[in-house]
């Protein structure tokens, strides 16, 4: 079973799309904001992380750079709720950075899954 | 005085003359007497003096002699013959004298008569007025200068009685309260300036008081109704006696200043609510996602086709347009990047009048000028032809029941002028000024104030969320431009936009040609809006209009085809199949996505068969289909 790390601040959303993903087999990190998720990483049962992009102590760029260094093929998909800094930007600044994918909220669930399965299998099949 | 004898008198008479003699010789002005022979019979001392000559080389002497035989008889004779007619002369003259240099007299020729009532001498008096005459030229200069000073001091200037009649007004006064009959000003009283008579009466109180006085901002009502907004300082002059005599005012015109202040404070609300409205916006986004993605949850739980999940769809649809909402609220606070090109205004401004040309009712008449072809600006042309276009549709709707022009102008202006006009920093040192005028109702000064400001509509409820022209505001000023709007009652407005020129980046254009264009046609404005939004800002372009009734004249007119039409049906307009019959007769084969809505009875197989529509969506749809639908047909 693909591990999935869910970095999110709201509550709500985190826990919807933990709900999402567990019933599709995944199984399930969570962390509540960027510092959370460095700390309690674990490369080796991760497979996948989402991350917000904007959260207190330590924003998603950070968790994409950090992350990465720690678990070269970890995959990662970036969400951004816009406001504030503006999504277009970190959203572009995410991918440069190496991000897998991009998301602005609110997106498709369904869409969501279907790209984490695609960036699992094609890694699956390297 | 009492005469006793003959010897007295011959005394008294010698003593007069003696007296008489002295105070000849003792005048300040240059005395002669000549006789009827134009001879000198008696100059005095100030004479010779200032002639440097001596007595005796003038006494016995003739005015020719004297003179010269040519000024004698060309100008002396003829006043000395009218003064021994009479007549008294009197004239100026300036001329200098050996020891003067030139100076100005007065001359008077005074004829002299014995007890008989004959003429027998005349007596010619010389006063030096020079210093006189310098005084009141000094006088006069000052006059000039202070005159000047009134004139060219941009600040009004008045003096009334303390009834308020008006003495004096300089011209500024007159520009400012717009009265351009410099003559009847003095018949008015400043009285009628005020808003109410007793304003005046309070202000003379104070200068009664303090004598002069600054009393701040007061509006006046100009000579042809309008309120000026000015600041007034007074200053109450007394006689010798105490009395008040007269009050001297300043006026100055702060219609500009107020309009600068005006225009810092709605920029500083509109700031306010964009970081408020952008704080929310975010934290929106997450709970709208949280109910999206639970939604399609229950969509997967749910039978397809089951009342259930057609329910769940139109919470899905809800979302959608709720982040549409939150989209547009984000770019109104300027804070959704977009996708921006070097692009060439004339181009688009030209693509949106064809545009709105052809979807046009006959009585508006569209004009327009464009004066620069070559500006470009870097910008999203999406964003730039939503501007246009909202700004266009706009003036239209204003004209809708009287019909009326809708004009408009495309120049470039210097950045100095901007930066003057606007009082802001400028970015280029060129901008493109883009100017829309209508004929329309116009609008009331108190809605000018507002019509930028999110969520404020003066249309009626459910039509139209009133974001139009603060997203148009948030667009505009994202790229560095401004927009300012003039408007009279009945008259109509004019909205005027300033976007910087760019010339530092390449023209990427051709970027732009590639994208698909889809024309998207629905029965509300607003879905229009909302759908395009949604829609746009991909791989295609998006043009939308609302209106089912001119759909035949876009496709026939429209300069470009697009390459797919997605047509919302609303079951009250124009029905799908007369549409394919439309498309027809026009020898139209561009694609079409249909949306219908569920209910509607439609010849399907009619429809399918055309060959004209690809896809066939029911309502509610999700924007996910719709995308779909485009990817299939625009294979």
């Amino acid at each position: 079973m693909p591990g999935v790390l869910i970095v999110e601040d709201d509550k709500e959303l985190r826990e919807m799309l933990k709900i999402s993903l567990i019933r599709r087999n995944f199984t399930v990190f969570e962390a509540v904001n960027g510092k959370e998720a460095i700390i309690h990483f674990k490369p080796s049962i991760t497979d996948l992380v989402i991350t917000d992009l904007i959260m207190p102590e330590e924003d998603g760029l950070k968790v994409i750079i950090k992350l990465r260094e720690l678990k070269p093929s970890i995959k990662i998909i970036a969400i951004s709720g816009g406001g504030k800094a503006g999504p277009g930007s970190y959203l572009n600044l995410a991918k440069a950075l190496g991000a897998n994918a991009l998301y602005s909220k609110p997106f498709s669930i369904n869409d969501l899954i279907a790209k984490i399965e695609e960036l699992l299998n094609n890694e699956q099949h390297t | 005085m009492l005469i006793s004898d003959g010897n007295d008198y011959l005394r008294f008479l010698a003593k007069e003359k003696d007296i008489s003699d002295q105070i000849i010789n003792h005048s300040r002005s240059m005395i002669s007497i000549i006789n009827r022979d134009y001879i000198y019979e008696k100059i005095n001392a100030t004479f010779c003096n200032a002639h440097n000559v001596v007595i005796d080389s003038i006494v016995g002497k003739s005015c020719a002699d004297v003179w010269g035989h040519e000024t004698f008889h060309n100008i002396i004779k003829s006043n000395i013959d009218i003064c021994f007619s009479g007549k008294t002369i009197r004239y100026e003259a300036s001329f200098s004298t050996p020891q003067l240099a030139k100076r100005y007299f007065e001359v008077v020729f005074r004829p002299l008569s014995v007890e008989t009532g004959e003429i027998t001498h005349l007596l010619v008096e010389t006063f030096d007025i020079n210093d006189l005459r310098l005084s009141k030229q000094s006088v006069i200069d000052k006059e000039e200068e202070l005159r000047k000073f009134e004139t060219n001091l941009p600040i009004g200037f008045l003096r009334c009685d303390p009834d308020g009649k008006i003495l004096h007004a300089n011209k500024v006064f007159l520009n400012i309260m717009e009265c351009h009959d410099e003559v009847s000003i003095t018949t008015m009283n400043l009285k009628s300036f005020y808003p109410e008579e007793s304003f005046f009466e309070m202000q003379y109180d104070q200068l009664i008081e303090s004598h002069s006085k600054v009393f701040g901002r007061v509006s006046l009502k100009s000579c042809r109704g309008n309120e000026i907004p000015c600041r007034i300082s007074g200053f109450l002059a007394f006689d010798e006696s105490g009395t008040p005599s007269f009050i001297d005012f300043a006026v100055e015109d702060l219609s500009r200043e107020l309009m600068l202040e005006n225009r810092l404070l709605q920029a500083q609300k509109l700031e306010t609510i964009g970081a408020l409205a952008g704080g929310i916006a975010h934290d929106f986004n997450n709970i709208l996602a949280t109910i999206s993605g639970y939604s399609e949850m229950l969509q997967d739980d749910l039978p397809k086709d089951s009342a259930l999940s057609g329910k769940v769809s139109k919470i899905q649809s809800a979302v959608l347009k709720a982040r549409s909402l939150t989209n547009q609220i984000l770019t109104f606070s300027r804070q959704v990047e977009q996708e921006k090109i070097q692009i060439n205004v004339s181009k688009v401004l030209k693509e949106t009048i064809g545009f709105v040309k052809s979807a046009v009712p006959s009585k508006i008449i569209v004009k327009s000028r464009i004066r620069k072809k070559d500006a470009n600006v870097f910008a999203d042309p999406t964003q730039l032809f939503r501007v246009f276009l909202n700004l266009m549709t706009n003036a239209i709707q204003s004209m809708e029941e009287e019909g009326g022009t809708l004009s408009v102008n495309l120049t470039v202006v210097e950045g100095k002028l901007v930066q003057h006009e606007l009082n802001k920093d400028i970015v280029s040192d060129e901008y493109v000024l883009l100017t829309f005028k209508d004929t329309g109702k116009g609008m009331e000064p108190s809605l000018i104030n507002r019509i930028f400001e999110p969520f404020f509509t003066t249309r009626e409820v459910g039509k139209g969320t009133g974001l139009g022209l603060s997203v148009i505001h948030g667009i505009i000023t994202e790229m560095d431009g401004e927009i300012l709007v003039s408007s009279k009652k009945e008259k109509g407005s004019v909205f005027y936009v300033y976007l910087p020129v760019s010339k530092k980046y390449p023209d990427f254009s051709g970027k732009r040609d590639k994208r698909k264009k889809i024309l998207l046609i629905t029965g509300d404005k607003h879905e229009s809006r909302i759908l395009s939004l949604a829609l746009g800002n991909t791989d295609y372009e998006l043009i939308y209009i609302s209106d089912h009734g001119h759909l035949i004249k876009v496709m026939t007119y429209i300069n470009e085809r697009p390459d797919l039409v997605i047509y919302m049906s609303d079951s009250k307009q124009i029905q799908p199949e007369d549409l394919v019959d439309i498309f027809h007769r026009l020898n139209i084969n561009t694609p079409c996505i249909l949306i219908t809505d569920p209910n509607q009875e439609l010849l399907e197989e009619k429809l399918l068969n055309s060959g004209i529509v690809k896809q066939h969506l029911i309502k509610p749809v999700s924007l996910k289909e719709i995308r779909n639908a485009i990817q299939i047909s625009l294979k």
